[in-house]
C-alpha cells in the first residue's frame, strides 16, 4: 500500500504523526495555492489553518478517486474562495469583471515594476488573481472556474485576457535585452 | 519593449508552478485546533513504542546521524572522515540526537553523559532538539556560503537528491514502525531541507 494511503488510515484514526507527515508532504503545496489566492501572507496563513482544518475533518470521506494532493487541493481552493467572499474580497466579482478594463487602464503607477510574479499577482484585482492563478497557475479549466467563482467561462477567458496582459507589462523589466541574452528575444531573467 | 512576450510571461508562470514555499503556519499550530476539535488522540501506542524499544530507537538515531553527516559533508564538499571540526559539531548539535535544552552546545562524544530522569524528559528534549535541527537544516539549506554560481546551482540539486533518497528510506522505515519518534522527526525535518532546498534551485539560483 502506497505510504500516502496508510498514512491517511491512521490519520482518520486521530494518529498525530501521521497526520504531521501528511501535512509535511503537502503544506508546501496546498499553502502554496492558498498564498496565491489571497495575496496577503497573514490572511493566507489565517485561511490555511481553516483549510488543513476542513482537509482533517473531511479525511473519512476520501474515497481515493483522485490522488491524496488532488483532493486536498481542491478543498484548499474551495476553502479559500469561500473565506474571500466572506470578507467581501470577491463577493463583488461580476462588478469587479466589467470594472476591470477601466482598472487595469487606469492604473496611474505606470512606474511600479514587480519583483517577482507574486508581487505582480498582488497588484491584480482579486477576481483576475483568481482567475489568473486558477487556470494559468494551478490548470483549471474556464468552465472549472465559472463554477467556482459564479461566473460564465466567457467571464473567465476575458478575465484571464487582462490579468495576463498586465502581468506582462509589470513584469517586463524581468527580460533580460543583452546582447548575450539571445538573438534579441529576449531572456527571462530571475523571477 | 514595454510588455513581456506571452511566452516570456509564460516561462515565469512554469517556475511559479514549479516554486515550492515554506508552509504558512507550524505544525504545532495546527495540531494545536486538531486536538481541540478531538481530530488528535492521545494514542498508546506510541507511548509503548517509546518505551519499550531504546535501544532500537539509539540505534536509529546513530545511524541516522552518520548518515546525515555524511550526505552533508558530500554535499557541501567537505571530506568524509577525519577531525571533527567546527561544522561537524554544528551539524551534530543540531540533529535530533536527545539533548537537555534547546540550545545544547554539546560535541557528539558529551552527548554520551546526557541523562534524562524520564521519558517523557527525553522525548521533550527530541522535539526541542528537532525543531533546532529542521530550522538549521532549512537554513543552511536556503543559504549558500559563497555566492551563488554554477557550483552550488549544482550543489544544491544534488542536495535536493541526496535528500529525496533521505525521504524515501524514511518513508521505508516508518511503514514498519509509523510512532518511532526518531524516524519520524528526521522524515519531518528532511521534508522541511527539501523544501528550502528546493526553494533554492527554483528561486535563488535561476538564470545559471
Amino acid at each position: 500500500m502506497p505510504f500516502d494511503q496508510l498514512d491517511l488510515k491512521r490519520a482518520i484514526g486521530g494518529d498525530e504523526r501521521a497526520m504531521q507527515r501528511l501535512w509535511s508532504q503537502h503544506a508546501p503545496h496546498i499553502d502554496a495555492v492558498v498564498r496565491r489566492l489571497c495575496g496577503d501572507p497573514e490572511l493566507a496563513a489565517d485561511i490555511s489553518q481553516e483549510v488543513w482544518m476542513q482537509i482533517f475533518r473531511a479525511l473519512p470521506s476520501y474515497r481515493g478517486d483522485s490522488q491524496f494532493g488532488t483532493w486536498a487541493h481542491r478543498i484548499a481552493v474551495n476553502r479559500t474562495l469561500n473565506a474571500l467572499r466572506k470578507i467581501r474580497r470577491i463577493a463583488k466579482l461580476e462588478i469587479e469583471i466589467e470594472d476591470d478594463t477601466a482598472m487595469t487602464e487606469m492604473e496611474t503607477d505606470r512606474t511600479f515594476m514587480a519583483e517577482s510574479i507574486e508581487q505582480a499577482m498582488g497588484k491584480l484585482s482579486p477576481g483576475a488573481r483568481a482567475v489568473f492563478v486558477l487556470h494559468d497557475v494551478e490548470g483549471y479549466t474556464h468552465g472549472e472556474i465559472g463554477e467556482e467563482l459564479g461566473i460564465t467561462p466567457g467571464g473567465s477567458k476575458s478575465q484571464l485576457f487582462k490579468a495576463r496582459a498586465k502581468l506582462r507589462k509589470l513584469l517586463v523589466h524581468l527580460v533580460d535585452e543583452s546582447p548575450t541574452a539571445g538573438k534579441g528575444k529576449g531572456h527571462v531573467a530571475s523571477v | 519593449m514595454s510588455h513581456l512576450s506571452e511566452e516570456q510571461l509564460d516561462q515565469i508562470i512554469a517556475a511559479e508552478r514549479a516554486r515550492e514555499q515554506e508552509p504558512l503556519n507550524e505544525w504545532r499550530t495546527i495540531a494545536a485546533r486538531a486536538r481541540e476539535e478531538g481530530l488528535i488522540r492521545e494514542s498508546q501506542t506510541s507511548r509503548g513504542w517509546v518505551s519499550s524499544q531504546p535501544w532500537l530507537q539509539a540505534a536509529a538515531a546513530v545511524l541516522l546521524l552518520i548518515g546525515g553527516i555524511a550526505i552533508g559533508r558530500t554535499t557541501i564538499g567537505l571530506p568524509s572522515s577525519g577531525t571533527p571540526s567546527a561544522s561537524d559539531a554544528a551539524v551534530a548539535n543540531s540533529a535530533p540526537a536527545p539533548s537537555p535544552t534547546p540550545t545544547a552546545t554539546a560535541s557528539p562524544t558529551q552527548l554520551d553523559n546526557v541523562s534524562f530522569a524520564s521519558v517523557d524528559d527525553a522525548a521533550a528534549a527530541l522535539d526541542r532538539a528537532v525543531r533546532e535541527y529542521k530550522q538549521a537544516s532549512q537554513f543552511l539549506a536556503a543559504n549558500n556560503l559563497s555566492a551563488p554560481n554554477e557550483d552550488s546551482a549544482a550543489m544544491y540539486r544534488t542536495r535536493a537528491a541526496a535528500l529525496d533518497k533521505i525521504v524515501n528510506a524514511t518513508e521505508s522505515a516508518l511503514q514498519t514502525a509509523p510512532h518511532d519518534p526518531v524516524i519520524n522527526q528526521y522524515y519531518l525535518a528532511t521534508i522541511g531541507a527539501r523544501v528550502a532546498t528546493r526553494q533554492a534551485v527554483s528561486v535563488g539560483l535561476r538564470g545559471f
